[in-house]
């Protein structure tokens, strides 16, 4: 009998077990995952509530209003230039964009997360209900330039963050559109201008994944910066052949670059090598460094979603992994993940998570929430990232990106013009960042079937570092 | 007399069923008010007054423990209040069970605390609920996938509710006697029938419960060592045989790949929680019950937590884990082996029932058709959960008469308190 008690006193701990691990369990799942529920495309209710609350205003970083309720209409930036530049982190009335503030920060907009005595005070006054005021981290004065100098015909994201604080500075998707006139072209344009190319679509990160390769090889190889490679043109790697940007074998030409250490093979983006050292890297190291960047992760922004990206981990032959370490093969990221990695590098190794959110305001002016910068990881050790920073800052200096310099301001990036199966030409990329301390700037220009990263991203990057470092950007 | 009054008034069962009275009282006038029906107005005197016999009028007659009883019929009301919010035909329907429940309880009680000995009748209970259990699979009707019901008269009746009952009584006495081989041989041919229903989420329950006996009595961990690895081994079996286990393992997987189909109920269930907020939409104000399915019983603590709030929420499943410690002091209090392993199967099994459908809720595991004891619609499921709480009052009965016993005895007989 007493053995039988004291068996029944261990049966409660685990029984009360059970409701801690329920508890613990919701609260967890409801403060991870509780907006992104929230804000789901499946919740009708909160959709049917909005009619009852007057939606609070967006405003950008300089306070420059977004996004306003004036006599029961949702009216956008009046400048048709700014708003459809502003339109994906914006979103829109209709939700036709996933996820832009208009439906991610819904909760605030439309005052669910009001306290009771609040609550109380509307209905007791007989008013309807206002949600509250969000400022958000874009600038719209930047949106609206980078759509000045972005290609009009072409398809691509723009994202310019600050590295040490996580701040997304602007988020555009081309092509975009005016959210207070969706046309027929609009809903049935071929490139779906309501996707948010930023942060939704997944494609090849080409030879700007070579970040990540040469990250890996700091980490594995202790004489990595030293080790001399030599670049034949064409490596054949399993069943596939790696091949570098300019070679036509039908025509018998063949780019080579001979014998080159690493940070001469990043600044030149030699595939021939990076194929090499993931080949003596392997699956399994490439992939370690790859989520350490964030790859195979999944994202949960508290102020943006983010697409996840990833690293293949299926049908892992021989020239699947030489193809990797020239980002191509299975590979996919957004734009926004490869600007992070830049951001990564720049900021000695520390990711920081992209925030959107300044604050939000309640309708009597107090601030409810305050936004504030975390730590998603640190990517790679401080040292790593310093020899990385100078790779990239060689890029600019005297590579592939050489188009994207400043005279007198320390632009650092990387170049990558990735294939794509169904396309004629190639993405254009660009990563990079200002190593300025006053400036802490990264940038993340694609734009899809138009060329190589260096002649067609970089100068685009460098236009908007310009425009930034001449509008107050610099102090 | 002024002595009296004032225990009265410190006794905390006490003023906790004034606030559970006022509760319901404003609950159902407020729906009253807001529909403009007479019947509400009716129920928000009627409901009180049920919960006010069920706890005062039953603790005064049967000894027993009353704060137990405040928890149980908050519960039970909470249920006809959501239910009558939902489907008023539902409301009354399930009050009706609920009145019921009471009458059935004290029957419980009384069985418990005069039936000297359970010896005889084992073998007999044995027989009669497997051939209960194994009814429906003769005449039964199949609902939700699951061929566990029975029509009796115009009313559907699941016998595994009633024959949980059966299984806690038999095991327990089995196992006091330190019969554990047949108690276990029991227990696994009533999850065999279950399994042939396809009535998984009673079969879990069924199963926790008598290795939950199992560890009270015997203590060996190579016996639960091997009830575990048993289940899980059952647990494979159902995943490879049966496609909508299979199924319901990768909705609660992830319910977001199919938000519109397979996931459907799920998703909405966590919509319906994060619309709430901390304190809800407002009872009656809320749409749960016309986006989630079987908002009526697998998902009703989704629509309480969407109309009440996450803090409402959290204190009914405190409400629930409060009633499961209770139903363990009790096991601990009592004085013979029976009436411990009872009140610890009957304690289990309401601890585990409300953690496979509120988890199935929250999407912490896969969701299994159980109901949420007191509160879920369903007549056989609320009369078996209140008789439940019957058995652990009847052992609460005998504690508190072996403690009087005991005190007089010490005291040399003579004085009664």
């Amino acid at each position: 009998m007493k053995q039988t008690r004291r068996n029944i006193r261990r049966l409660c701990l685990v029984l009360c077990g059970l409701f801690v691990l329920l508890i613990g369990y919701a609260a967890f799942s409801i403060m991870t995952y509780g907006n992104r529920w929230f804000t789901s495309a499946q919740n009708t209710y909160a959709r049917q509530k909005k009619s009852d609350v007057i939606a609070g205003d967006i405003l950008d970083r300089n306070g420059i209003i977004l996004a306003v309720t004036a006599e029961g209409k949702r009216q956008y930036h009046q400048d048709a230039a700014v708003r459809s530049a502003m339109v994906h982190a914006v979103g829109d009335e209709k939700g036709n964009v996933n996820n832009g503030a208009e439906n991610f920060f819904s909760s605030h907009l439309y005052g669910f997360n009001m306290t009771l005595l609040e609550r109380l005070g509307f209905a007791v006054r007989g008013e309807k209900r206002q949600g509250d005021h969000v400022y958000l981290t874009v600038d719209s004065r930047l949106a609206a330039y980078t759509a000045s100098v972005f290609p009009g015909d072409k398809a691509g994201a723009v994202v310019v963050m600050n590295y040490e604080t996580g701040e997304v500075l602007t988020q555009q998707s081309f092509p975009n559109f005016d959210p207070e006139n969706i046309t027929y072209a609009v809903r049935n344009h071929p490139k779906n201008p309501f996707l948010n190319r930023a942060v939704q679509e997944l494609n090849a990160p080409g030879s700007t994944f070579k970040i990540v390769t040469a990250a890996s090889a700091l980490d594995a190889f202790a004489d990595a910066v030293n080790r001399p490679f030599q670049c034949t043109g064409q490596l054949q790697a399993g069943l596939r052949l790696v091949t570098d940007a300019g070679t036509k074998l039908e025509e018998g030409v063949i780019t080579s670059h001979g014998q080159l250490n690493l940070q001469r093979a990043f600044q030149v983006s030699c595939n021939n090598t990076f194929a090499r050292i993931a080949l003596q890297l392997g699956d399994e190291q490439l992939r370690k460094t790859a989520e350490a960047f964030g790859f195979n992760d999944n994202f949960l922004f508290r102020d943006l979603v983010v697409e996840n990206s990833s690293y293949p981990t299926e049908n892992r032959n021989e020239g699947e992994v030489a193809w990797t370490g020239a980002g191509q093969s299975a590979l996919t990221a957004t734009p926004m993940h490869m600007c992070l990695i830049a951001a990564a590098v720049a900021n000695d190794g520390v990711m920081m998570e992209p925030r959107m959110l300044v604050k939000t305001v309640t309708p009597l002016g107090e601030v409810r929430t305050q936004g504030q910068s975390r730590v998603y990881r640190q990517a790679i050790p401080a040292e790593h990232a310093a020899v990385l920073q100078q790779f990239m800052r060689s890029v600019v200096t005297g590579g592939t990106g050489t188009a994207a310099a400043i005279p007198g301001v320390k632009v650092c990036g990387k170049t990558g013009s990735a294939e794509k199966d169904t396309q004629e030409n190639t993405n254009a990329w660009f990563v990079g960042y200002l190593d300025e301390e006053k400036s802490p700037y990264a940038i993340c220009v694609v734009v899809e079937d138009a060329g190589g990263g260096g002649s067609v991203a970089a100068p685009i990057a460098r236009k908007i570092f310009m425009w930034m470092l001449e509008n107050g950007y610099a102090d | 007399m002024s002595k009296e009054n004032k225990s009265r008034r410190r006794d905390p069962a006490r003023s906790l069923l004034s606030a559970v009275m006022l509760f319901f009282f404003l609950g159902f006038f407020m729906l009253g008010i807001k529909d403009g029906d007479w019947l509400s107005f009716l129920l928000s005197l009627i409901v009180p007054a049920i919960i006010f016999v069920g706890t005062v009028g039953v603790a005064k007659f049967f000894p027993s423990d009353k704060l137990l009883f405040v928890l149980t019929n908050f519960l039970c009301a909470l249920g006809v209040l959501m239910l009558y919010r939902m489907d008023p035909q539902k409301g009354l329907s399930q009050a009706v069970s609920y009145g019921v429940g009471v009458g059935c309880m004290i029957l419980c009680i009384l069985l418990v605390r005069y039936m000297p000995d359970w010896k005889h009748v084992t073998g007999l209970m044995i027989l009669g609920g497997l051939g209960l259990l194994a009814l429906p699979l003769v005449i039964g009707t199949e609902i939700n996938g699951a061929q566990s019901w029975i029509r009796l008269g115009g009313m559907s009746v699941q016998p595994s509710e009633v024959v949980k009952l059966a299984l806690l009584l038999c095991v327990s006495s089995l196992l006091a006697r330190k019969k554990v081989l047949i108690s276990v041989a029991f227990a696994a041919v009533c999850l065999g029938v279950l399994m042939l229903q396809k009535d998984l989420g009673t079969a879990l329950l069924y199963y926790g419960v008598t290795l939950v006996l199992v560890y009270a009595a015997t203590g060996s961990k190579t016996l639960v060592g091997c009830g575990l690895a048993g289940g899980a081994a059952a647990a494979l079996l159902g995943y490879s045989m049966f496609a909508h286990v299979k199924l319901r393992v990768s909705i609660w997987l992830d319910p977001w790949a199919d938000p519109q189909g397979s996931g459907y109920q799920i998703v909405q269930s966590l919509i319906a929680i994060i619309n709430g907020g901390a304190w809800g939409v407002g009872l009656g104000l809320g749409n749960a019950q016309t986006s989630i399915p079987y908002a009526y019983n697998d998902f009703i603590f989704s629509v309480i937590l969407h109309e009440f709030g996450m803090i409402f929420g959290l204190i009914v499943v405190l409400v629930y884990a409060f009633i499961v410690i209770r139903g363990i002091m009790i096991a601990r209090r009592s004085k013979t082996a029976f009436y411990a392993l009872l009140a610890t199967g009957c304690s289990a099994l309401i601890a585990l029932q409300t953690f496979v459908i509120i988890g199935g809720n929250i999407k912490l595991i896969p969701l299994t058709g159980v109901t949420l004891p007191f509160i879920s619609f369903g007549g056989t499921s609320m009369v078996s959960s209140l008789c439940v709480i019957g058995l652990l009052q009847g052992v609460a009965g005998h504690n508190a008469a072996q403690i009087k016993e005991d005190r007089l005895l010490a005291m040399g007989g003579g004085e009664t308190e």
